[in-house]
């Protein structure tokens, strides 16, 4: 999900660049600063499940938990992500450092559209909270999987043809989140459900 | 869990997420890199994605200094992609591996070995069979001669280099996985972030006071 160095055009950079600091200004400004360990167990855990490859058959899947990370955190969601990715790029070269907000973007962007979106429907009873929290793993894949695709509007010729692929790419990413995350949220929902509170974001 | 219970319905679900995973064979991974050698005057290289998939049938593009195309090809099913070259200078090669994934590599001039011809200009080695006198020449005829010798000589150490340089090509190459010490690192720094929180947070609440 990490764009390279030299990809992107300098326009989509450099929107991508202010939102994620808008997005990030946000984030921070809705942090209450109890949470604050919180925000950063799961910005570790965004930084170390990017080197989880699952291999299976021809394919190399990796997770990216940008699900688990927005229902959480909400807004937090971005400086989460985006201190993960400067990381990343630091010590894995994964990403290039110029693009680092596009890709806080298309990681983080979905999160908090999964975490308006399916956070409600959380504390309902067990069927409808397992059903939202697979879709929210998901979809916080697939979202990214578009804005990616968006991203690169400027940059490839067949664009539509690529985003497509890039959606196509990541379909056994989006299952594998989706049923990581309805499993995380039940056991969370059993073992500390104050972490789900979402009123206090 | 009234949806796991339903252990056919679980089972449907499991094969079709199986099926899916075996059949989609493009690898979606973070990082691509492209790693290249020279040999003698042809030029190997060698992609992968981060966690060691070989980057199959991507773009490649050599350019000169100028940033100016001067070849273009793909790589095979291994990920391996070579080329010679005509003239010797830096080159940079760069792989297109699509989806916003690109990476290069530069190939110093000083990479590629100088030329035979330029050893054997100073003459150093036909020199004292020349001037010396007609017994020593006749042995000459009988033995090997200078130049057979130097090529004897080249393909010996060569032979005996390859596994050395393949050691220091395997040193060199960026497409190693990350090391525990980098991820120990980074999650180090995410704490560290969260103790300035902490701090910023107490000497709020103290100056409030």
């Amino acid at each position: 999900m990490h764009i390279s160095e030299g990809v992107l055009s300098g326009p989509v950079l450099l929107s991508g660049g202010v939102l994620a600091a808008a997005g990030t200004a946000i984030g921070l400004k809705n942090l209450d600063y109890d949470r604050i360990a919180q925000v950063g167990i799961l910005s570790s855990a965004f930084f170390v499940s990017s080197l989880i490859h699952i291999n299976i058959g021809p394919s190399s899947v990796h997770l990216i938990l940008n699900g688990i990370v927005g229902l959480l955190l909400g807004w937090a969601a971005f400086p989460a992500i985006l201190v993960a990715l400067i990381l990343q790029s630091l010590f894995f070269q994964f990403g290039g450092l110029t693009a680092l907000g596009v890709n806080t973007i298309i990681m983080a962007l979905p999160s908090v559209i999964c975490f308006y979106t399916f956070g409600p429907l959380i504390s309902k009873n067990n069927s409808i909270s397992i059903a939202a929290s697979f879709a929210c793993g998901f979809f916080s894949v697939f979202g990214a999987a578009i804005l990616l695709g968006l991203s690169l509007i400027f940059t490839e010729e067949n664009f539509l043809e690529v985003s497509l692929m890039v959606i196509i790419a990541n379909l056994p990413v989006m299952l594998i989140e989706g049923v990581v995350t309805a499993f995380f949220i039940t056991f969370i929902k059993k073992v500390h459900p104050v972490l789900l509170d979402t009123t206090n974001h | 869990m009234n949806i796991f219970n339903n252990k056919k319905m679980f089972n449907k679900i499991l094969y079709f997420i199986i099926l899916l995973l075996v059949f989609s064979s493009k690898a979606f991974a973070h990082k691509v890199s492209i790693f290249a050698w020279v040999e003698g005057n042809t030029v190997h290289t060698e992609s992968k994605f981060s966690g060691g998939k070989k980057v199959k049938n991507a773009k490649i593009e050599v350019l000169d200094i100028n940033d100016n195309i001067i070849h273009k090809g793909m790589t095979d099913a291994n990920g391996n992609f070579s080329f010679k070259v005509k003239k010797k200078m830096e080159l940079k090669i760069v792989l297109i591996a699509g989806m916003g994934h690109k990476a290069y590599w530069i190939i110093p001039i000083e990479d590629f070995t100088p030329d035979n011809n330029s050893l054997s200009n100073g003459n150093i080695s036909y020199e004292p069979i020349g001037k010396n006198n007609k017994k020593k020449e006749i042995l000459n005829t009988d033995c090997i001669s200078s130049e057979n010798l130097e090529n004897i000589v080249e393909k010996v150490i060569d032979k005996k280099m390859t596994p050395l340089i393949k050691k220091v090509n395997l040193l060199l190459n960026p497409n190693k996985s990350p090391k525990f010490s980098d991820i120990l690192g980074g999650i180090g720094y995410i704490i560290g972030l969260v103790g300035l929180g902490a701090y910023l947070n107490y000497r709020n609440k103290l100056k409030g006071k």
